[in-house]
Order: structure tokens, then C-alpha cells, then sequence
């Protein structure tokens, strides 16, 4: 029976070829960007998921008040891991991580920066890591060794086992490998390629309960539960830091995409992105299946003869509703090989896009499961509508081959459907619109400092040794135009702090000021204006207990003319000496806050170099050579700060660049519906059209006639679409601090394009209609 | 057989109502031939669906059998017609995606036939047909008189104990629907009942009797032999 309804669905498709290569490509397409999103959610709920029992495993943040609003922090202080391991009975290991950094390896005549960090003790017994050679867990409690991965140990080894063997880490101190661990998975939230106990970068200030600075994680024991670990921890604070703050536990395989938190409790993150997605390929496969399901419906007629023979020699409904599911799974079936083909072709552009290396194994159980039950899900949703139709009607009307007209409505609900498509064709466009709108404007909006020809040097080795003498040889060079320094990059302040106080402050007011030091010049340099006061200078020997501040920092004091006033902060009491204008210290998704700039140029990391317009190209060799001088064991590395600039909107690029293809890939699939529906409706009103003709009306009236039906859905569209994309995108650009405005002219832009692209589309077929020859059409009936 | 008595069936539209069969009674005995005649809209086809289990009639009652089947639904209706029922249609209806072959298999498919036993159904039924030649050929490569050589082979495959045929010879010249008409007169001769409704005297003579109707109502009947 099976072999009976594929080999007519295998003959209905190669006698229909048009509307055939429009329904499966249609279903191609759709199916192309669900297992497209599938893959790329499969990888990324994969995160952290390959540790052995990784379900013990939790991350920990804490909880606590400011101004009366529950905050909660990533970062954790150094002595809580050992206060969770010692007061927390469900505890059983616990491990801080310091902060991932590259840096160099020397062994021998190899060097080259790797990637690490420093970990406590417990690291290994959190993480199990599984090792090549010599033991990691003894290796990392040991002074003065260092546990490494494959990788490290095939680049700087080769050939000999690197056990035992010295490297000197930062051109600083050196340690002996005593392990070797597998290469982390790239699906691992924490990423190393060599790891040295903490207890070599600990000092004396970290000690302390208010520095904030490190990522705690935690293994339980089996059996424990996490609530009553939450319980148990909150004990802590009171216990040794006298301050109101909660441990909470976030277990791991949540790190990757719950990473957001709103007063205390997990709020989303990249979750978000991932549910946008799966609902944006939803639709797409929606709206290929909506193109079957009117095409199936719109030529029901020309099949119903065949069901009612087939109904008169004994067929049941079911075994007919089984036939045109059949017919819709071949159909799904072909669309799938191709979408599988598309997938392959795209993978690795798609890999690299979104920064995973995402792969497509047929193999794996779980992939081969999702492929078939896409398959069985595209059919039966193309496929069940049409067939209950078709199925439906008496043998009797199908014989005579007419069906009633508005039988289950059918005419009805594919205009719906039309509109549903177009509703979501539509939504795409205005959504990519406004994307595009908001991206372009963050590219291009004003920060209120230069980032345009700023390079950033990372100060390491003897440029961090020798910064004074090595600014004044880049000032010397005629391609720079000024030099300074700072601790980090000037458009992402990250660090901040709450010891902010002046005089008249309310005792109770709670503070968080962004803190960032800087060496001289800074102001200069980043072409930042003052609104009073001046830069730090060499020529007051008191500037560097002094403290500039933004207008935010101002507005918080509440002071009018903050220069010359005292404030007091990390410098101890000290005046303000100047007021920068505010600009951005964050991306625009961040508000400006209040900031402090103190003048430290030991604390720095970068090198900020202006160059001269049209003399980049020449500061960077003389940056390279004034580099190999100074700096001769480290490569030349640099950054352009717009560069960097454009890396805080990597998740929305990515986001703007999805939804600009899935938009057009939408529009491609609703128009190709259209095209197929147009070309069939001017095909079953030829009568009328010859009709029409010979009683006088004009090619114009025809074409007309037969567009004005689609123009008139798409307007329906239009008209629900709009509202909808406004709320949704109203509340995107909400999630920015600084966004452009919706405007009436995106919603017509949208909207225009829709019309246009279905008109040109209907009206290609209304015009052949209707410039055929009235005396065939007439004669065929 | 078959016994009809005071059947009705109504056509409504949202203003009028049409009455196609009008209280209409009669027999059919196993192994009858029986002709149905009559102008055109005096409800001959609309009697053939109902007696064909394809339509249900609004009143009165229709025993197939022994069994009272008007009120059957779809799925009684289907089952009752696929192992007893064949039908001859004047437009032929063979599906035109499927070869002879298949054409004649598809009520044996539905009647859960094996692969093996149809195969051998099949072609003995070709045969018989004179049309085993074909059976590759799909329906629109053949002659009208073929094509309705290959209905009449579709309806009688399952060895049905009724043949309902509509104008069996409608679409067809004069040597050709003799040829038809032959093959059911053997048909009929071997025990198979058969009702055909028709407009030609001649065709009609091939039937032991005929009814002849007018408004949905028989108004006479000859026996002729």
C-alpha cells in the first residue's frame, strides 16, 4: 500500500514540475535554517556538559543589597573558597579561578603566549580533567609546577615528554610541567592552556572580603542538595565579613546561557538569543509549509477525480488521509536532502559567523532522531491540512469533478495563510530595518572620545618595565600624534567600586563609581573634552593622589563646580582637579555611569597611540621596531581601539546578520508561495478572463483584476505586522541605554518593499493571463 | 438483492429545494440485469450513488443483501462497497498517474489483497479483458473502448456480487460499446447482478428488464425476457 501512495506521489511530482521545485525547495529552504539553528543550539546547550558529573558542579555569585535592589555578582572574593569548603558540609571541593590570561612561554628557543590562569588546589577535583601525563591534581599543589594541555605540549615539546621539564611563564619565573591534560573541549565555559596554583599570584590585598575578583566553583557531594548548600553558605558573610552578602549557586551547565540576573534571581541571557532563533526558524519552516499546504488545497480540484475513483473501488478515509501524508513526507523528504546539502555547503561559514566550530555528524543518535522527526514534523504540518481536506470530500462531487465552493472554507483560509506568511515576511524586514538602523548608529555614534586611529599596546616585559622611556621614543616618531597609557581599555571600563565619599554624602546612600587609572596625557590622547578644570600634569607634584572625574561623577555629589572640591577615594581625601564631559565607558547597551580617573601609571596595561591622519600604516612599523627594541622576548602585538570597539556588539552583529538573512530567506519562501498561487489562480480563471476580454476589458483591468486580490492580503499584512515588529523592536532597543528612535518611515519602507516584491511576482503571471488569446481559453472549456 | 422502498433524496440550495427520487420502490433479485432509463435529470444517477453506497438518501429504506443500509456511515458504507460493488462509469475514470496494471489493482490493494495474489488476480482479470498487452500503458495511451475495457476489468476484480454501470457505452462508437456491452452480458451470465443506467434503446435490450423513470419516480417496467 505504502509502495502504492509513493510511486503517485513520486508521478504526481514529476507531472507538476513547477509546483513541484516551488514546494520542495520551499520545504528546503525552511528545513535548511531549522537544522542550521538546531546544530547551533545543540552546541551551545552542550556547554559544560562533558565533565564527569558535571551535575555536582556549580558556579558560584553572590547576592547583595544596593540602594534596596538585590545585585548579583559574577566575581567572587579569593578567601570564600575555602570558607565554602570548611563551613559548608555539602560541599567537597571548591576552587577559585583567577581571572584568564595570555602569557608568554619560553622553553628553550620556543616562545609564544598561551592562555591561562592561576586556580587553587581543589581545581582538578572540580574539574576532572582528564590527564595524558604525570598527575594534575599533585602537580598543581606542588610550588613552583605547572600542569599544561596537549596542546602547549606538543607546540613547545614535540617530540620529548615534557614532564619535568623548566618553562619560564611571563618572562618571569620559571616552572617545572609536572602534567599534561587533554585539550579543553571548546565547549567549556572555562578555557585554559596552562594552569598554575593560585598560591603564586596571591597577595596580601586580596585577602580581603571586599575585593572581589575571582570565580569560585564548587563540586557537592552527590547526594547533597544545592538548596541546602544555599542555606548553610549564608552564614558565611556574617561569619567573617560582617557584610550583607549571599553566596548563591548557579549550577554549571547553566553558566553558558543563564548568565543574567535580575534582582537576585537567574533572568536569561543568551538563552534569549537561542529561543529568537528557534522561533525565527519556526516560522521560516511555517511559512515553506504554509506554500505546500495552499498548493495542495488551491489544486485539490485537479486531484479530487483520483480520490473519488479511489473512494468508489473501496478506499477509507483513513487509507486516503494515509496517501496524502505520504505524498507530503516525499515531498519533505526531497526538500531534506537538499537542505541537508545546503547545511553541509554553509557549515563552516556558519561556524565561523558564530565563533564555534559547529559540525554536522548524521551519525550521532541524537542528530539522525531530530533530522527524522524534522522530517515527520514538516510533512505532517504541510501535509495533515491538505490531506483531512482532500480526504474529506464525497466521491460523488469528486467524480463530477467540482467541488463545492467554500467546502471547509478552503479559499478562506488560504488567503489567511497568505497573510500569516507575509505577517512574518514582514515582521523579518521591519525587524531587520531597525536592527540595521540601531547597529549603524552605534558604529557611527559620537562616544565622546576618539577611537578612530588609536592603536593599544599591551605593556608586558620591558615595555611595562621601560614605559616612560618607550612613550617618549613613540612621541618621537613622526607618525604619532600623542601616547598615553591606562590600566584598561578607555570604551570598556569594567573595574568599580563603592569607597566613593564627600562631604554632605547621606550615610546611607550606597555608590558604585567606574575606577580606571591612567598615566599622563589620557585626556589628550582620547581627545576627550573637559568641562572644567584641566588633565593630570607633570608639573603638580600633587596630581597623583588627585582625581578627575566625569559630569555623572558630578551630578551623583550633587556638586555644581566639583574642581578644586575634596572627595575622598582610593588616593585617601584628595581634590578634583578637572570634569570631563560624560562618554561612553561601555557599550551603549550600558547607561554612562559616574567615573573616576586617578593618575597611577604603574597600574597600566595598555599603551594608547594616537597616530596622524593617513600615518597609521607608518606607526605601526615604528611601533614594531621601537618594540623588538625594548621588548625583544615578547611578538609585537596590537589592537585598533574601533577594532575593539566593535567586539562589545559581537552578539548583536551576529544578531543583525541572522535576521537579515532569515528575512530575506522568508520573504524568498512567502514570494515563491505567492508565485505558485498567482500562476495557478490566473490558471483556473482563464475562462473568466476570456470572458472579461471579449466583452471589452483591457489588459490593464485584467492584470488588475488578478493582483489586486494579493495586493489587498499583503496590506492585511501590513497592518499586523506593524504593530507587532514595534512592540518587539521597542522592547530590543530598550535593552540599549542609548538606541535610535522607531520611525514611521521603517514601517513604509517595510511595507513598501512587500508590496512591491508581490506585485511584481503576481503581476508577471496577471500580465500573461491576460494578454493570452481569449478565443484558446474559451475554446479549451 | 436489492430492495428499495419509498426512497427520497433531496437537492437544497438556499431557496429551492429539488426532489430527485420521489418515493421510489423496487426490486433487484441476484443474478438480475436490470436497465434504469429516462431523461435527463429524472434522478437515474442519483438512484445509481445510492444504490452504489456513495450518497445517502433522505427517506426511506434501502435493504442490500438482507442488510438495511440506509443510515450507514462513511467508513460501513466504504467497506460494504469495496467487497461487493463494482462500478462502470460512461467518463471510464481510470486514474490517469497509474498504468493498467494499477489501475485494476487499486481495489484489491484496499481490500488487503497480497502483492503475490493480486499479481495473479490481475492478470487473469487482464486477460479475460483482452488487454493484458497493455498493462504497462498508462490510460491516456489507450482507445476509449480500451480504457473502458480496463474500467470494466477494475470492477469486476474483486468479484463483486453487483456491477453498477452509468452509460457504460456513452463515450463510446457503436462497435466498441458492443463489445462492452457483450462483456457484461457474460459477466451477468456467470452470476454477476448488474443495474445500468442508460439512454439507449439499444444498450437496454441486453437487460432482462427495464425501468423506466421520470421525476424521480418509476413510471413503468418492462420484462424482457
Amino acid at each position: 500500500m505504502i509502495r502504492n501512495y509513493f510511486k503517485i506521489a513520486w508521478r504526481n511530482l514529476k507531472k507538476n514540475k513547477f509546483y513541484s521545485i516551488i514546494n520542495i525547495s520551499g520545504l528546503a529552504l525552511g528545513m535548511f535554517c531549522s537544522l542550521l539553528i538546531w546544530f547551533w543550539v545543540k552546541d551551545e546547550m552542550s556547554y559544560d556538559r562533558f565533565y564527569p558529573d558535571y551535575e555536582d558542579i556549580y558556579y558560584v555569585r553572590c547576592n547583595s543589597d544596593f540602594n534596596g535592589k538585590v545585585v548579583t555578582s559574577a566575581l567572587t572574593p579569593s578567601p570564600l573558597a575555602e570558607a565554602l569548603k570548611k563551613d559548608v558540609p555539602e560541599v567537597a571541593f571548591a576552587t577559585k579561578l583567577a581571572y584568564n590570561r595570555d602569557l608568554l612561554i619560553n622553553f628553550g628557543e620556543k616562545a609564544g603566549k598561551e592562555n591561562g590562569l592561576y586556580a587553587s588546589d581543589d581545581f582538578f577535583d572540580v574539574f576532572r580533567l582528564p590527564a595524558i601525563a604525570g598527575n594534575p591534581k599533585d602537580a598543581l599543589a606542588s610550588p613552583n609546577h605547572i600542569v599544561i594541555t596537549r596542546n602547549v605540549a606538543e607546540k613547545y615539546f614535540r617530540d620529548i615528554s615534557p614532564l619535568g621539564k623548566t618553562i619560564r611563564l611571563n618572562n618571569d619565573k620559571d616552572y617545572i610541567v609536572g602534567a599534561v591534560i587533554e585539550n579543553i573541549p571548546s565547549n567549556s565555559t572555562v578555557q585554559l592552556d596552562w594552569v598554575v596554583n593560585f598560591k603564586e599570584t596571591e597577595q596580601e590585598w586580596m585577602q580581603l572580603w571586599g575585593n572581589t575578583m575571582l570565580r569560585t566553583y564548587v563540586r557537592l557531594h552527590p547526594e547533597a542538595a544545592p538548596e541546602n548548600a544555599e542555606t548553610n553558605m549564608k552564614g558565611i558573610y556574617p561569619k567573617y565579613a560582617d557584610m550583607d552578602v549571599f553566596p548563591i549557586l548557579q549550577p554549571l551547565k547553566n553558566v553558558r546561557l543563564y548568565s543574567d540576573y535580575k534582582n537576585g534571581k537567574p533572568s536569561g541571557g543568551g538563552i534569549e538569543y537561542i529561543r529568537i532563533f528557534m522561533i525565527v526558524a519556526l516560522f521560516i519552516l511555517a511559512i515553506a509549509c504554509i506554500n505546500f499546504m495552499n498548493m495542495a488545497t488551491a489544486r485539490s480540484s485537479l486531484r479530487a477525480k483520483e480520490v473519488g475513483i479511489r473512494k468508489v473501488v473501496g478506499a477509507a478515509r483513513n487509507s486516503l488521509f494515509k496517501q496524502f501524508i505520504s505524498e507530503s513526507i516525499l515531498t519533505s523528504l526531497l526538500g531534506l536532502l537538499l537542505a541537508l546539502g545546503l547545511v553541509k555547503l554553509t557549515l563552516p561559514a556558519f561556524s565561523r559567523f558564530v565563533r564555534r566550530p559547529i559540525e554536522m555528524d548524521i551519525t550521532d543518535p541524537t542528530t539522525l532522531t531530530s533530522i527524522i522527526a524534522l522530517l515527520l514534523i514538516t510533512g505532517f504540518l504541510s501535509g495533515s491540512y491538505p490531506a483531512l481536506y482532500l480526504s474529506a470530500i464525497s466521491p460523488i462531487h469528486n467524480l463530477k469533478n467540482k467541488l463545492k465552493p467554500g467546502f471547509f472554507n478552503a479559499a478562506f483560509l488560504r488567503k489567511s495563510l497568505v497573510v500569516f506568511q507575509f505577517t512574518l515576511s514582514i515582521f523579518l524586514i521591519i525587524s531587520m530595518i531597525v536592527i540595521n538602523g540601531q547597529m549603524q548608529y552605534m558604529r557611527s555614534e559620537n562616544l565622546g572620545l576618539d577611537r578612530e586611529r588609536v592603536l593599544s599596546i599591551p605593556l608586558e616585559g620591558e615595555l611595562y618595565n621601560k614605559m616612560e622611556p618607550f612613550k617618549q621614543e613613540v612621541l618621537r616618531s613622526a607618525a604619532v600624534e600623542n601616547a598615553t597609557t591606562s590600566a584598561m581599555l578607555p570604551i570598556d571600563i569594567g573595574s568599580s567600586s563603592g569607597d566613593l565619599s564627600w562631604p554632605g554624602k547621606d550615610p546611607d546612600l550606597q555608590t558604585n563609581v567606574s575606577v580606571m587609572h591612567v598615566g599622563y596625557d589620557f585626556i589628550k590622547t582620547m581627545n576627550i573634552e573637559l568641562a572644567a578644570g584641566r588633565d593630570f600634569s607633570k608639573d603638580f607634584r600633587t596630581d597623583s593622589l588627585a582625581y578627575l572625574i566625569n559630569e555623572s561623577t558630578a551630578e551623583l555629589m550633587g556638586m555644581e563646580d566639583p574642581v578644586g572640591q575634596q572627595i575622598s577615594f582610593w588616593n585617601g581625601e584628595a581634590p578634583v582637579i578637572g570634569m570631563m564631559k560624560d562618554f561612553h565607558i561601555q557599550s551603549l547597551h550600558m547607561p554612562i555611569t559616574p567615573l573616576i580617573l586617578c593618575l597611577d601609571p604603574l597600574n597600566s596595561s595598555h599603551m594608547l597611540v594616537k597616530t596622524r591622519a593617513g600615518k597609521t600604516a607608518q606607526a605601526i612599523q615604528d611601533l614594531e621596531k621601537l618594540t623588538r627594541k625594548f621588548n625583544p622576548n615578547y611578538p609585537f602585538e596590537y589592537h585598533f581601539l574601533d577594532t575593539e570597539y566593535e567586539k562589545l556588539y559581537r552578539t548583536d552583529t551576529m544578531i543583525s546578520t541572522l535576521i537579515k538573512y532569515f528575512g530575506i530567506l522568508a520573504m524568498v519562501i512567502s514570494v515563491m508561495g505567492l508565485l505558485a498561487l498567482a500562476a495557478f489562480t490566473a490558471e483556473q480563471r482563464t475562462k473568466e478572463i476570456g470572458i472579461r476580454k471579449v466583452l471589452g476589458a483591457s489588459v490593464t483591468n485584467i492584470v488588475t483584476l488578478l493582483s489586486g486580490n494579493f495586493t489587498r492580503l499583503v496590506l492585511i499584512s501590513i497592518v499586523i505586522a506593524s504593530p507587532v515588529a514595534w512592540y518587539t523592536m521597542h522592547r530590543w532597543l530598550n535593552s540599549f541605554a542609548y538606541s535610535i528612535e522607531l520611525q514611521w518611515w521603517m514601517f513604509i519602507l517595510a511595507g513598501s518593499v512587500a508590496i512591491l516584491i508581490a506585485w511584481i511576482t503576481v503581476s508577471g503571471q496577471s500580465i500573461k493571463a491576460a494578454t493570452a488569446n481569449p478565443v484558446k481559453s474559451l475554446r479549451s472549456e | 438483492m436489492i430492495k428499495i422502498t419509498d426512497l427520497e433524496k433531496f437537492y437544497r440550495t438556499e431557496e429551492v429545494q429539488t426532489v430527485a427520487l420521489n418515493k421510489l420502490s423496487f426490486d433487484v433479485k441476484e443474478g438480475e440485469f436490470v436497465a434504469v432509463m429516462g431523461p435527463s435529470g429524472c434522478g437515474k444517477s442519483t438512484l445509481l450513488n445510492i444504490l452504489g453506497l456513495l450518497d445517502d438518501p433522505d427517506g426511506g429504506s434501502f435493504i442490500f443483501n438482507g442488510i438495511e443500509v440506509s443510515g450507514f456511515n462513511e467508513r460501513k458504507r466504504a467497506n460494504l462497497r469495496k467487497h461487493n460493488i463494482g462500478f462502470v462509469f460512461q467518463s471510464f475514470n481510470l486514474i490517469d498517474e497509474l498504468t493498467v496494471f494499477e489501475n485494476v489493482e487499486l481495489p484489491l490493494i484496499y481490500t488487503g489483497v497480497k502483492a503475490a495474489d493480486r499479481k495473479e488476480r490481475v492478470h487473469e482479470v487482464l486477460e479475460k479483458m483482452q488487454i493484458m498487452h497493455r498493462k504497462n500503458h498508462f490510460p491516456q495511451q489507450l482507445s476509449g473502448g480500451q480504457q473502458q475495457r480496463v474500467a470494466v476489468a477494475r470492477a469486476v476484480v474483486n468479484n463483486p456480487k453487483l456491477i453498477l454501470a452509468d452509460e457504460p457505452t456513452g463515450n463510446l462508437d457503436s462497435s466498441n460499446g458492443n463489445e462492452v456491452m457483450d462483456l457484461l452480458t457474460e459477466l451477468n451470465q456467470q452470476g454477476t447482478t448488474i443495474v445500468m443506467v442508460t439512454h439507449s434503446e439499444h444498450d437496454a435490450k441486453f437487460s432482462h428488464r427495464i425501468i423506466r423513470m421520470l421525476d424521480g419516480q418509476k413510471v413503468t417496467e418492462n420484462i424482457l425476457v
